[in-house]
């Protein structure tokens, strides 16, 4: 049987989405990148960067949102370089400053839906600050995270994170460092939607994707990607597909993760998938801020 | 892709009776396409095989069975199905 479809068994029917039928020529997006001559992408034969570009289109394409309601923020990185290709608001920034400058774009314009595309180093090593400010602030900001555990644009430095043991240029004797949990650490931040899935389990990532867009407030969608140019390469994990199924063999579903014991749940070292944690509690950043302003506006002159 | 369908199409029903229909046509954009082989590597009936120069090309139309996987992993997005009903 198809090695895809039994992964399907794992999880929630309700988890799965076939694409709309001709999902790609329909797309005005796709049909618009087509025809641009930026194609094809710098990204290395193979990279999970382009996976996640598609999961982002079909999101966008489901939620039925015009093209002008859109802007895509990045930072520097393969993962960065993402909106370049895409032909809705864009703003490609500082190395670590998506979240600095979607902050400041979503308080100008808080009609927008405003997507943040960084890499594990843009959010957590440079941009960390930011990661957790936007999250305490619970401001409405979708950001989608590509972890591929490395610093893959400038050759194979090791990351916040990067697994202990693994090898980078800047590791050679292997990563001593403990990395961050990206998803624990938006969690304990404030941010109200988070989930995690990987580029194998695509369909996964596109109805994450969606529900994090739709939530108003700090969103996280951590998709689990590889870089076999650097990381793979240094660290012997082989070509693009077999990091691919290492990503299918390395993770496990929140529901199948769930009726674990709680010893095995303590010693699991796969990737957990899934809605990891809703907060519908929190009042958006950008509303609160409103009330502020009419609060002074019309009470100050009393 | 419409004389690929007609090529298998059995002459009689005795003679091929358990032919195949595809259920979805697949199209590869050579120049987006990067031959990274994932599409290859994944798709679960053995579509495509990749040829000399690394790029893939369809050898069983007849098995496709419309499942998307290969469209929706393209990381170029150089592969397109389209479901034959
Ligand atoms: C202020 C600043 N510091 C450092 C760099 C160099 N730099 C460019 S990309 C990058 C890291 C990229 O890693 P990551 O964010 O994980 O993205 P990936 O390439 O892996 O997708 C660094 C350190 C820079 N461009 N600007
Ligand atoms: S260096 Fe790594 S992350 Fe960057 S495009 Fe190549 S495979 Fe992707
Ligand atoms: S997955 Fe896409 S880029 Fe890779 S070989 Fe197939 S068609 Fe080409
Ligand atoms: S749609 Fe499925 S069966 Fe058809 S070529 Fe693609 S991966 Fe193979
Ligand atoms: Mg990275």
């Amino acid at each position: 049987m198809a090695e895809h479809i039994l992964d399907a068994h794992e999880l929630d029917v309700d988890e799965i989405r076939i694409p709309r039928e001709n999902w790609f020529e329909s797309s005005e997006t796709l049909q618009k990148l087509r025809k641009n001559k930026k194609f094809p992408t710098i990204w290395c034969a193979g990279c999970g960067n382009g996976i996640v570009m598609g999961s982002l289109i079909r999101a966008i394409e489901h939620l039925g949102l015009s093209n002008d309601e859109v802007a895509l923020v990045s930072g520097i990185g393969c993962a960065g370089r993402m909106p370049v290709y895409m032909d809705f608001n864009t703003l490609h920034t500082n190395h670590g400053r998506a979240l600095a400058f979607a902050t400041g774009l979503k308080i100008a314009r808080p009609d927008m839906k405003v997507i943040a595309i960084m890499g594990d180093g843009d959010a957590l090593a440079i941009g960390g600050n930011h990661f957790i400010h936007a999250a305490r602030r619970n401001i409405g900001i979708t950001s989608i995270v590509i972890n591929n555990a490395i610093y893959g644009m400038t050759g194979g430095q090791y990351s916040p994170t990067t697994p202990i043991g693994k090898q980078a240029t800047t590791a050679p004797y292997g990563n001593i460092e403990p990395s961050f949990p990206l998803c624990e650490l938006a969690i304990a931040a404030g941010a109200t939607y988070v989930a995690r899935s990987t580029v194998y389990h695509v369909l996964e990532l596109d109805k994450y994707i969606e529900a994090a867009i739709r939530k108003d407030g700090f969103s996280l969608v951590e998709a689990v990607s590889y870089c076999h140019t650097t990381y793979g390469r240094l660290n012997k994990f082989g070509t693009a597909p077999e990091m691919m199924r290492d990503l299918k063999k390395n993770s496990i579903s929140k529901a199948a993760y769930e009726k674990l014991s709680a010893k095995r749940q303590a010693g699991n070292s796969k990737i957990v998938r899934g809605v990891l944690h809703v907060n519908d509690e929190r009042e958006e950043f950008t509303k609160l801020c409103r009330k502020l302003t009419e609060q002074a506006q019309g009470g100050g002159r009393q | 892709m419409a004389d690929a369908i007609s090529v298998i199409q059995p002459p009689t029903v005795e003679i091929a009776p358990r032919q195949k229909k595809p259920r979805g046509e697949v199209i590869v954009f050579g120049n987006w396409c990067k031959g990274c082989g994932l599409c290859v590597e994944f798709c679960p009936t053995g579509v495509l095989a990749l040829d000399e120069a690394d790029h893939p090309v369809v050898v069983k139309p007849e098995n496709c069975t419309g499942c998307h996987w290969c469209d929706t992993h393209c990381p170029d997005m150089a592969i397109v199905v389209r479901r034959i009903e």
